[in-house]
């Protein structure tokens, strides 16, 4: 085990971040679950001696239990640097002080990374399979590809907060994260521009004449969307436009 | 149909649901996972791959981002697997888009029904806020816990209306379906395919990426020509 591994309790702190969004309110965010999955980094605290480091332990959870947003699986990174502040006995502004600076960039850097990057781009391959036959296989290469970023994530997260401790900014410039940053998007965009198309060799069609046909009504539908912008989201508008077939197919 | 299967698409469902935000965000609630695991609880795994392959084309316009309201997927699309594997089999195309209005409808309810376990998590927060306020751990296990019961009560209730609702309306759909057929499959894979390529503009129509979609499209476009070919 590496001796940033050693951290206490950071097993069962990496296993209970699996849930930081679990008790998710609009006023504090993810501040409960970011106060439940650093608990026991700061049991330490409450062993270190009577009325004391029972008291800073209290006043450590009820600090780590307040006002948190970031993205879920980079609060990682934040949870372990808080915890490593805490046990190093940093004033409890600075400590607060750091977790809100945190906010913005561990949302900024998780949305473009997953949510508009890896994500996407696992679902593009499983969906080029799913094209060419893979059945079963396309899941299971999904969630094994999107759960080794996911998982690594996480572990990558605590581990370097911990380390890091209140200088846990300069984690998020570490080159391997920038790196990936810049490759992420142009790979998901790639293989999703493969993807949508490869799907009209794939689905079921009765004639052949249903392909182009499926065709301009995507490009009419997303021309659409492109217009209602801001106004109604696609889905409200498939749904609307999918209601409208069904009927006309009804009482045809 | 027996009750097991239907507590089976039911478990599928609400795990799919819990997994969105509550835990642990591994993508099981995406509408490919979910659907082909509704498919094969009822015995039809392909028609479940295929019912969530057109879902998760819908499903690339959400981006769960903190706050935001959005669509959850899981539920609807594992009552949609499970729903196409009913066919036995059998790719009707009315039969699909009744199912395909009946769980875009149902991921729309189940973002609303998120919003409300907030809310839910936030009362019970409030008659816990002096413990929480002063460190106690219990208090926080307990929030957490809360908040995962009702999560998944919320994703096993959205899933059993959506197979009851969505098996009645499929049904009634394809037994009275008029027009050529061939209209629903146009319509189902047109407004799919269509917001996911609005959305694939939003995400990648700038910058570099934007080079990188056109390059994608058009080897998309010489492999579904492969495709049909072979």
């Amino acid at each position: 085990m590496k001796a940033a591994d050693a951290a206490p309790g950071f097993r069962s702190a990496l296993a209970r971040l699996f849930t930081i969004q679990a008790a998710f309110t609009y006023e504090r965010m993810l501040g409960v679950g970011f106060g439940f999955a650093v608990e026991p980094m700061l049991r330490r605290l409450g062993r270190s001696g009577g009325a004391e480091g029972a008291g800073a332990y209290r006043a450590a959870l009820a600090r780590q239990s307040r006002f948190f947003n970031a993205h879920p699986y980079l609060a990682a990174l934040a949870v372990g640097a808080a915890a490593r502040a805490e046990i190093d006995g940093a004033p409890p502004e600075r400590i607060e002080r750091l977790r809100g600076a945190l906010v913005g960039p561990l949302g900024s850097l998780g949305d473009r990374l997953i949510w508009a990057g890896w994500l996407p781009a696992c679902a593009a391959v499983a969906l080029l399979m799913v094209a060419f036959g893979a059945r079963a296989w396309a899941v299971a290469v999904f969630l094994a590809l999107y759960n080794v970023v996911h998982v690594g994530l996480r572990v990558w997260g605590l581990r370097q907060g911990w380390r890091a401790g209140v200088g846990v900014a300069g984690a998020l410039a570490a080159p391997g994260l920038q790196r990936s940053l810049e490759l992420v998007g142009p790979v998901a965009a790639l293989l999703v521009g493969a993807a949508l198309p490869a799907l009209l060799g794939w689905y079921p069609f009765r004639a052949r004449w249903e392909v182009p046909a499926a065709a301009a009504a995507a490009v009419l539908f997303a021309e659409a969307a492109r217009l209602l912008q801001g106004r109604a989201t696609g889905l409200v508008t498939a749904t609307l436009v999918l209601a409208v077939v069904v009927g006309v197919g009804v009482l045809w | 149909m027996t009750g097991a299967t239907v507590a089976a698409v039911v478990g599928v469902g609400a795990v799919a649901g819990l997994d969105l935000v509550s835990v642990p965000q591994a993508m099981i609630g995406r509408p490919l996972v979910a659907g082909f695991l509704g498919g094969a609880v009822v015995g039809g795994p392909l028609a479940g791959l295929a019912t969530g392959a057109v879902l998760e084309l819908f499903a690339f316009e959400t981006l769960p981002v903190g706050a935001s309201r959005y669509p959850d997927w899981g539920p609807a699309a594992a009552a949609a697997g499970a729903l196409a594997a009913l066919r036995g089999g059998v790719w009707d195309p009315a039969w699909m888009a009744g199912i395909m209005v009946v769980a875009l409808l149902a991921a729309w309810v189940g973002g609303l029904g998120l919003m409300t376990v907030r809310r839910l998590n936030a009362a019970q927060l409030r008659r816990r806020e002096r413990a929480v306020e002063g460190g106690d751990a219990r208090a926080l296990a307990a929030l957490q816990l809360g908040g995962i019961v009702r999560d998944l009560l919320r994703a096993s209730l959205l899933t059993g209306v959506t197979f009851a609702v969505g098996e009645r309306v499929a049904r009634h759909v394809a037994q009275g379906w008029r027009a050529p057929r061939e209209l629903a499959d146009v319509a189902v894979l047109g407004t799919a395919l269509g917001v996911a390529l609005w959305s694939a503009y939003r995400l990648f129509g700038q910058g570099t990426p934007r080079r990188f979609l056109a390059v994608g499209t058009v080897a998309g476009v010489a492999l579904a020509a492969g495709l049909l070919a072979w």
